[in-house]
């Protein structure tokens, strides 16, 4: 493992220790090893997030916008995913209900990306089938993200439509339709733009880049990961 | 400097209401913005809720376009994910690599991305002053940024994280009164008004009780999702949780346009779910009737 290795300006205690007669720009040297492995390693390769820097002041539980009806606040799960309790860091609720919303991660005094690490979670997650039950957000980004590859742009009415069929939730929020309509705010026809070849492109690449992360991810379990 | 408008799936449909206003206002204040050529979505939650190099390639493919221009934004949704991306591209060579690889064209993460509220309110503050015919005198507006423009910091560099003020300060320039009040970029459920609406009526109820407690007649958005949920949800928030409110939700650019004496077709105040008239009527500002002589000679 490469030790990080950072200078750090002598305090008074350790320039006393240098026999007192060292200037006062005398410093130390400090080997910091980044520890981690498994599952920290993994969620720090997929996503640049940091989680063993996290020492559990809470201050993101205190700001998170749905830890008070989620099954898990996200100090526990950064601690899950630090002592690699793969089951319930993978198969909670908590991941899937988070919105992302960055208050977290902007308060953190340790600057822990917990948005990008849940991104990496929810990935892993879906990868080994282990997402939560119950949840229909998985469901509804693979429809979204269908759309953007065929149309280029989203198109409301087909995205709740399709959403619908394939979660039968047939009636739910039916009395906004008529109101959105009147209003013109779903227009019958949506856009479709060119660049279709470029687009499946993007698109091919991301799944190819995405099961050699998966690959990667399970040879070198145990190390620091590399980038994102 | 030039600009190139991305407008983003939401402007095409359920916000074409902030389209036409932004447009609206734009005209007023002489800032040109030609709608980008051939724009595809940026992927917003669910690309980087599934794979991080869709999250930054479907930006770049976009900021491409841009041609050297400063691409303006009015979703905070896709503003996030293209300054995101940006981030990404530049600070981590790998990244760029991949990315380069997925869209077929290099891209260094350099493209300006800047949010309407930055355009109007840092660059062209005397535009906007000038422009103003009919000030919103009376009118107490609680001004609601939500999570995307300002956070997180180091990448959108917006204004002050926890209590921006770009929006106040326009809004005061039109004749607000702007309220103080705590939650202004509170998360008000986003993208979960289909896939788990009850997290909507949740956290939109407390900012809407928050901007009430505050004084508020009205809440000004930047945000196709957070005027949908703050709108449209108060009918679900009186039926389920029993809180009434009735509190007309605007974009910032409708409350800007009615200053500006825009055409009321543009305002399009009308696909508003709570109607928003009396409340202007009852402050002098009745949109589709013209402004005094007085007002307009101001």
């Amino acid at each position: 493992m490469t030790p990080v290795t950072e200078t750090l300006p002598a305090t008074g205690a350790a320039a006393a220790q240098a026999g007192g007669a060292a200037p006062q720009s005398a410093a130390v040297t400090v080997e910091i090893f980044e520890v981690g492995g498994g599952l920290a390693a993994e969620v720090r390769a997929a996503s640049g997030a940091s989680p063993m820097a996290c020492y559990q002041c809470t201050k993101c539980s205190s700001g998170c916008p749905v830890a008070a009806r989620a099954d898990l606040m996200p100090h526990e799960l950064v601690r899950l995913v630090q002592t690699g309790q793969r089951g319930s860091a993978l198969g909670n609720r908590f991941i899937w209900e988070c919105t992302s919303c960055h208050t977290c991660v902007t308060r953190c005094p340790q600057q822990v990306d917990i948005p990008a690490m849940n991104d990496a979670l929810r990935e892993i997650g879906r990868r080994e089938g282990v997402a939560a039950k119950g949840t229909a957000v998985p469901v509804f980004n693979e429809i979204f993200l269908e759309t953007v590859r065929k149309r280029g742009r989203i198109h409301e009415i087909s995205l709740m439509a399709s959403f619908k069929l394939r979660t039968r939730r047939l009636l739910d929020d039916m009395d906004k339709a008529p109101a959105m309509f009147s209003k013109g705010k779903l227009p019958l026809l949506g856009e479709r733009v060119g660049e279709k070849a470029k687009r499946e492109q993007i698109f091919r690449k991301a799944v190819a880049a995405a099961a050699a992360q998966a690959g990667d991810a399970k040879g070198t379990s145990g190390q620091q990961g590399g980038s994102r | 400097m030039s600009y190139v408008f991305y407008p983003g799936c939401s402007l095409d449909g359920t916000a074409k209401d902030f389209y036409s206003s932004t447009s609206a206002v734009a005209a007023k204040v002489g800032l040109e913005m030609p709608e980008m050529e051939g724009w595809i979505c940026c992927g917003s939650t669910a690309a980087h809720n599934s794979d991080p190099l869709l999250a930054d390639a479907l930006p770049a493919f976009n900021l491409q376009k841009a041609a050297g221009k400063t691409v303006a934004v009015a979703c905070a949704s896709c503003y996030s994910r293209l300054k995101m991306a940006n981030h990404h591209i530049a600070s981590d060579p790998v990244v760029r690599q991949r990315v380069a690889a997925a869209t077929g064209a290099h891209y260094d993460g350099a493209t300006p991305v800047l949010h309407l509220l930055e355009i109007l309110g840092r660059q062209m503050e005397a535009d906007v002053e000038a422009a103003v015919v009919r000030p919103l005198s009376g009118l107490k507006v609680a001004c609601y940024y939500g999570c995307l423009l300002s956070r997180p910091p180091e990448v959108t560099q917006f204004d002050d994280a926890e209590d921006p003020t770009l929006m106040d300060r326009l809004l005061e320039t039109a004749g607000a009164t702007v309220v103080d009040w705590p939650h202004k970029t509170e998360c008000c459920g986003a993208s979960f008004s289909i896939t788990d609406p009850e997290i909507i009526l949740d956290l939109s109820d407390r900012i809407l009780e928050m901007a009430r407690l505050a004084g508020a007649d009205c809440i000004a958005t930047a945000c196709p999702l957070c005027e949908l949920n703050l709108d449209m949800r108060q009918k679900d928030i009186a039926a389920k949780r029993g809180h009434r409110y009735d509190l007309p939700v605007f974009y910032f650019t409708q409350l800007l346009g009615i200053a500006m004496g825009a055409a009321p077709k543009d305002l399009s105040l009308g696909s508003l779910f709570v109607d928003p008239h009396p409340l202007l009527r009852s402050k002098g500002l009745d949109p589709d009737k013209q402004p005094r002589v007085a007002e307009v000679t101001r």
